[in-house]
């Protein structure tokens, strides 16, 4: 069969069909790339128009608020009368202006035409000058110059306006026009000067029109409104972005988040709820942060964390995707933020949450595992400073051999007389260098002694547990201390029953053996009255759960009564820091009476008698507790005590028995699990004093790779379920510390060892975010932000660290708006209550002279006889302890003191000028003033008169006020401590001068001086006869009629 | 089966050329030979029927009377290709659009990814390190396969199959390329991107990555399982192995290369420098799967253990 031609589909086809199609394709594709490029990846274009949308709606109902209120004050009576006065000044300089503008206006006309004649002259002189200076031959220079002044005397044409509107041309040679220039400029100046003068009056006014209205209207003007109006609606849709060119930082959150800083650039707070409902749009909630930290300086992202260049997508932005090293915090963690610059802080103004979280480090023991630079390092800077001294101590036996070698090389005859010289010179100069090493010697030891002083355990002492304890409570409480104490530091780890023996046995048998000097029982009644007046709640609790009333900073004593020894408690209550036997740290073990009587010394150990007798190393001394002793007599102790006993809640003899704790066998079992868990962490136990830390050093840990944290076999269910990230490991670890042993297969001792710290939600989150702050320096902000303070600064962050570690705020209010423990009590809530509280050390520092304070912090008493008192404040019952501070702290709290209210260091007493006769008169008048009866609530020392004593002694005045304070506090002391017992109001101004408000005595009549300065100086002159005498005055009854005329007197004011 | 884990491997924007790999290899491999048998249907056609021969014009199928026997690259050709390019265009723009370039973390010395990948295309190389020296792997046959890849042209004796698919024609070239790219690159870049997880372990498609997966696998040279002890003994030994395998499997090559007579009648046009070229490299690149089988199968790390190399 002959084929058929037929047509070739490749040439005879048309291809215009798929082309067209394709090309309609591309074309759609080009459509949409340029629409991804405009819109798709630039979603902030469609924030900014919603933003102005919704911002013009928001000011336009301000301006219509604004308007309403404006057109009110208009109306107001007092603005019409400022209104009028600034009309009329205006009428009456009126016609003055008028003249001054006028003729202002023709000189400017004339001026404008003589510049342009003015500068084509000068121009044309100087470029020829310049030519003569730089021409290199003589002649041409002298032709250059002749020229010069040819043109110079020959003159310019300048036309002129005049006044009446028509134009004049005048001649001037050069220096004429020159003159002609100058003086028409003066002349201005002179015009305009003048002016200001003359409207100098209407000036004042619109600015007295201006400050009413200012005074009477809150927010921004309707003008300013409207401005912000416009400037609204004509927003430029572009990338809004903070650039600081120091860090090379560029955050870019604003193209999205417009209204955040609205509050502080233009005073416009917006509000989620004002603005649309759009939290993205809302002002920053805490501009007082961004007051210390300038957005425009610090950007967002340092410290929210994010992507601050990405704007493609708020996922992007926002840096939530797996490769974003620093991600947007999650609200409950923000202030992660502020750790990161702020790692050196303990406490941290508006970082609630933060301080929390550290809090709980340092309370709840995470310390005793795991180290955190900055957390309870006395034992590193311990060691480091004997470090130093070793090298100091090789140094100067350097030096001392080059001095015997100096000199012998000198004395030896061969030796030139001018090198002989030098070498004296120089072991003489060696010699001396080795005096200023002893010097510095000193310190140091001085320094390891504070250090070894400043160690502090979280947990008891456990070589005491047989003094202290009932053995057979040990097992109870190891099995599940939470049972027992639902408050306790004390985490539950993960025991079988046979770990519980051993541990149990261990420490008993590990214990100090011996026995208490036997206790008489006290009374119950007055032991409770004493534990709750005294101050012990400040740091302890009692009660159960919902009812505990007190403190969580240490044990809830509910149950105490079932585990303890009386004999023990009763010393312990007397004074915890001391301790049974000495540590010696060369030896490694306790000391015994033996160790002492083989030298010959009775068994005497304390701060003055703190080196082993039998390696001369330093002691440590006491008790390794934070607990302080509060001064009190052996009497009291016992009352305490035998109170405490009665807080049970089953009686002791009811737990099972536990012989095994006295069988050796368990022992070594024990001490191996022991050492194992790091119990020798937080407790002192015999033989394990050196221990280290069992945990992972958390300092940075919030930068730790997240490949490098262990999920284990939970890896890809975080994944999943999107926690696999920092914050979810620290909640879930911190809820659960043994999940992430969920599914493996491990021996028990290779388990998770960190125990079940038994927190609350709120607990984690601050915990969790005390450890997402936690980290590298400059892991994701620019390392330069870390606060590294000086000075001021500087020594509130340490005086912080000492201030919570004794908790001092459980007693006494330091930080404004921060209620003390003990004023949340009920028995402190009624207006005695609160007479009765310690006092509040807000502006402590601008109060106490720094050596008295420090005198003060040594020895509360302010005596060396009579321990069991309040050495300022005898009235109140909370007595305030004796902390057994070193040096260093000592120091470190009157610096913190002083810099919280801004005091200069050191301080110099000031001299205060010495009273006239007349002037003792007149003051005594003033202190015994009817109006004004210092001492009926000062104390005097007279005990009769100080049991009703509210306030303390004049006679410390003089050594512990600073004058300055003092006649602050007598001005206005409801301002410095708001509902004192102190009257304000007592003073009133007249002139320049404060005189005193209540009726004056005959001698002041004709006192030209400062009263309240007058008082001030007779109290810093008082002396105790002069005392005696004025309370002999004052002895008639009438407390209470005299107070009431004070009272009068604040009402009256 | 781990639904989620291969859901990942498969979407992320790195791997996306190489699922596509996994479709349009086969299809083009497939549409490739399937014009090449028509072609060469045709061709014997023609040559049984010399009539047929004068009468038809095109070599190639398909073909129809009446179809012209050439026609111009300008406008037939080029406007298919346009075509294509308009097409092709519109497909990058497009992937450009909804997938973006696969950026990560900055880099950190101190911790490097697990599994650390190299680009798609290079992942067959870095395969190839499992097997042998990072020297042999990493220098050695990547500059082979450069200078073979040079040496075609110069190796190829055969005239025949140009401008057209076939396969009668040049079955020695196409088994070779199928079985070097294919069976060879292509699956080797298939292994490392789906079967390569966390600590380069095999895992098979669904199976999850888990970083901390133990695998206990014990690979030994093979002197040793022997053995051999001596280091000299080893070098030699395994010279010896080596140098029997080149044996073995030159003459398998030559075996190929003459099995049939059009193949005998290439082999006869070959110079000796082209024919051993070619023992060269053929024998070299089939030592490569030879090693594969010898680890995967038999555990063993090295055949020929010296002090300088190993293979």
């Amino acid at each position: 069969m002959p084929d058929q031609p037929h047509d070739d589909p490749i040439v005879g086809r048309s291809l215009s069909g798929p082309l067209l199609v394709a090309s309609l394709i591309l074309l759609a594709t080009l459509a949409w790339a340029l629409y991804d490029e405009f819109y798709g990846l630039r979603p902030w274009k469609d924030y900014q128009q919603h933003f102005v949308h919704l911002y013009t709606q928001h000011l336009q109902e301000r301006i219509q608020e604004q308007s309403a209120a404006e057109e009110e004050l208009r109306r107001s009576p007092d603005y019409q009368r400022l209104e009028q006065a600034l009309e009329e000044a205006r009428a009456g300089v009126a016609p003055e202006v008028e003249r001054i503008d006028r003729e202002v206006n023709d000189l400017n006309r004339r001026i404008s035409a003589l510049t342009d004649v003015f500068a084509t002259a000068r121009g044309q002189v100087t470029a020829m000058i310049y030519e003569a200076e730089t021409s290199p031959a003589e002649e041409d220079k002298e032709q250059i110059l002749e020229e010069v002044e040819r043109i110079r005397r020959q003159g310019f044409d300048a036309r002129l306006p005049v006044p009446d509107g028509t134009m004049e041309t005048l001649h001037y040679t050069y220096d004429e026009l020159e003159d002609e220039y100058d003086q028409l400029r003066e002349r201005r100046a002179f015009l305009l000067a003048h002016r200001v003068e003359v409207t100098q009056h209407v000036k004042e006014l619109e600015e007295q029109r201006q400050t009413y209205r200012n005074q009477h209207i809150i927010g921004l003007a309707e003008t300013q409104l409207r401005g912000l109006l416009t400037e609204a609606r004509n927003l430029e849709l572009e990338i809004k972005q903070i650039h600081v060119q120091d860090t090379e930082l560029v955050d870019r959150c604003e193209s999205c988040h417009l209204g955040v800083l609205e509050g502080r650039r233009v005073g416009i707070e917006l509000t989620a709820a004002g603005i649309g409902g759009e939290r993205l749009f809302a002002s920053h909630p805490a501009p007082e942060l961004l007051a210390i930290h300038d957005p425009e300086r610090f950007g967002c992202s340092p410290c929210h964390g994010g992507n601050g260049r990405a704007i493609s997508s708020p996922i992007q932005a926002h840096g939530r995707y797996r490769h974003w090293l620093w991600p947007l915090s999650y609200p409950e963690n923000y202030q992660a933020g502020c750790q990161q610059c702020h790692a050196r802080d303990m406490v941290l103004e508006h970082a609630g949450v933060l301080n929390r979280g550290k809090e709980l480090y340092r309370l709840r023991g995470c310390i005793g595992c795991h180290r955190y630079e900055g957390f309870d390092n006395e034992p590193e800077r311990l060691q480091a400073v004997r470090l130093q001294m070793r090298e100091l101590e090789l140094q100067r036996a350097g030096y001392e051999l080059e001095i015997q070698r100096s000199i012998q090389r000198a004395e030896n005859p061969d030796t030139p007389l001018e090198e002989a010289r030098r070498l004296f010179a120089r072991a003489t100069n060696l010699r001396v260098t080795i005096s200023n090493l002893e010097a510095e010697q000193e310190q140091l030891q001085l320094r390891a002694r504070d250090l070894m002083r400043e160690i502090k355990l979280v947990g008891p002492n456990l070589k005491d547990v047989r003094l202290k304890l009932r053995r057979d409570w040990i097992p109870v409480w190891l099995h599940n201390p939470h049972a027992f104490r639902p408050t306790t530091k004390m985490p539950r780890f993960r025991l079988q029953e046979e770990e519980i023996r051993a541990i149990s046995a261990f420490i008993w048998q590990s214990g100090t053996s011996g026995e208490m000097p036997p206790q008489p029982r006290g009374d119950p009644g007055r032991g409770r009255e004493l534990f709750e007046t005294h101050g012990c709640l400040a740091c302890h609790a009692l009660g159960e759960g919902e009812d505990a009333v007190g403190s969580r900073f240490a044990a809830n004593l509910s149950r105490v009564g079932e585990k303890v020894n009386y004999d023990y408690l009763v010393r312990w209550i007397h004074n915890p820091r001391q301790r049974t036997r000495p540590y010696c740290p060369r030896e490694k073990r306790d000391l015994t009476p033996e160790d002492y009587a083989k030298h010959g010394l009775p068994f005497r150990f304390d701060f003055e008698h703190s080196t082993c007798p039998n390696d001369g190393a330093e002691l440590q001394v006491q008790n390794m507790t934070v607990m302080p002793s509060l001064r009190l007599t052996w009497a009291e102790a016992r009352d305490i005590a035998t109170f405490l006993l009665t807080q049970r809640s089953q009686a002791p003899e009811t737990y099972a028995g536990a012989d095994f704790m006295d069988d050796p066998g368990l022992f070594e079992r024990g001490q191996s699990l022991v050492r194992n868990y790091g119990c020798a962490g937080c407790h002192e136990i015999a033989g394990l004093e050196e221990e280290e830390r069992i945990g992972t050093d958390l300092t940075t840990e919030g930068s730790k790779p997240i490949e490098r944290i262990d999920f284990a076999l939970l890896t890809h269910q975080a994944e999943r379920e999107g926690w696999y990230n920092h914050a979810g490991f620290f909640e879930r670890k911190l809820a659960d510390p043994a999940i992430f042993d969920q599914g493996k297969v491990k021996e028990p001792l290779e388990r998770l060892r960190m125990p079940q710290p038994n927190l609350t939600d709120a607990d984690i989150t601050a915990l969790t975010t005390f450890l997402l702050g936690s980290v590298e320096s400059g892991y994701g902000f620019p390392p330069q932000y870390i606060y590294q303070p000086t000075d001021r600064g500087r020594d509130i962050q340490e005086g912080w660290w000492i201030v919570t570690k004794y908790n001092c705020m459980g007693c006494h209010q330091i930080r404004i708006g921060q209620p003390s423990m003990l004023m949340t009590l009920p028995r402190y809530q009624t207006p005695e209550g609160r007479e009765k509280l310690p006092p509040s050390l807000i502006g402590v520092g601008a109060r106490l002279d720094p050596e008295w304070l420090a005198a003060f912090l040594a020895n509360p008493a302010l005596s060396a006889a009579n321990l069991h008192r309040n050495g300022v404040r005898s009235y109140l019952e909370v007595r305030m302890p004796t902390f057994g501070f070193t040096v260093r702290e000592i120091q470190t709290l009157v610096r913190f003191f002083g810099a919280l209210s801004g005091q200069a260091q050191p301080y110099i007493r000031p001299q205060l000028e010495p009273l006239t006769n007349r002037e003792w008169v007149m003051a005594r008048e003033l202190f015994t003033h009817p109006a004004a009866p210092c001492l009926r609530c000062h104390a005097t020392g007279d005990p009769l008169h100080d049991r009703n004593a509210t306030a303390p002694n004049f006679l410390l005045v003089k050594e512990r006020l600073k004058p300055g304070w003092t006649r602050r506090w007598i001005l206005d002391p409801a301002s410095i401590i708001p509902g004192t017992a102190m009257p304000s109001g007592l003073f009133r101004r007249q002139g320049n001068r404060w005189v005193f408000s209540g009726p004056l005595p005959p001698s002041l009549r004709d006192y030209r001086g400062d009263h309240a300065e007058l008082l001030v100086r007779y109290m810093f002159y008082l002396t105790r006869q002069e005392q005696r005498r004025l309370s002999a005055r004052l002895a008639s009854p009438g407390s209470v009629e005299s107070r009431r005329i004070s009272l009068n007197l604040v009402e009256s004011h | 089966m781990d639904w989620h884990q291969l859901w990942e491997i498969v979407s992320t924007p790195d791997n996306i050329p190489i699922v596509a790999l996994l479709f349009l290899i086969p299809f083009y491999t497939w549409y490739g030979l399937r014009q090449a048998r028509a072609n060469d249907r045709l061709l014997g056609d023609l040559e049984n029927d010399p009539q047929k021969a004068k009468t038809h014009h095109r070599k190639t199928f398909p073909y129809k009377p009446g179809w012209p026997r050439e026609v111009h690259v300008w406008p037939f050709l080029m406007r298919i290709e346009f075509l294509a390019a308009i097409i092709v265009t519109a497909l990058l723009i497009v992937w450009s659009i909804t997938l973006n370039a696969p950026l990560e973390e900055p880099a950190n010395p101190n911790l490097t990814m697990n599994p650390a990948k190299a680009p798609w295309y290079f992942l067959g190389l870095q395969e190839m390190l499992v097997y042998f020296d990072p020297w042999i792997a990493g220098v050695l046959f990547p500059t082979l396969i450069i200078i073979g890849l040079m040496a075609i042209p110069y190796v190829d004796a055969n005239p025949l199959g140009n401008g057209y698919y076939t396969f009668r024609q040049r079955p020695v070239a196409i088994l070779a390329f199928c079985f070097g790219f294919l069976g060879l690159w292509v699956l080797l870049i298939i292994i490392g991107t789906f079967i390569r997880g966390p600590g380069w372990m095999w895992f098979w498609p669904g199976e999850t990555w888990d970083h901390n997966r133990l695998i206990f696998e014990v690979n030994r040279d093979l002197p040793d399982i022997v053995g051999i002890t001596g280091s000299a003994g080893k070098i030699v030994f395994g010279g010896m192995v080596v140098g029997f395998y080149y044996l073995l499997a030159g003459l398998l090559v030559h075996k190929v290369m003459t099995i049939n007579e059009f193949t005998r009648k290439i082999y006869r046009r070959m110079s000796l420098l082209q024919y051993l070229t070619i023992q060269f490299f053929a024998v070299t690149m089939l030592g490569l799967p030879v090693k594969i089988l010898l680890r995967q199968l038999f555990r063993i790390k090295y055949v020929w253990v010296t002090p300088w190399f190993n293979v």
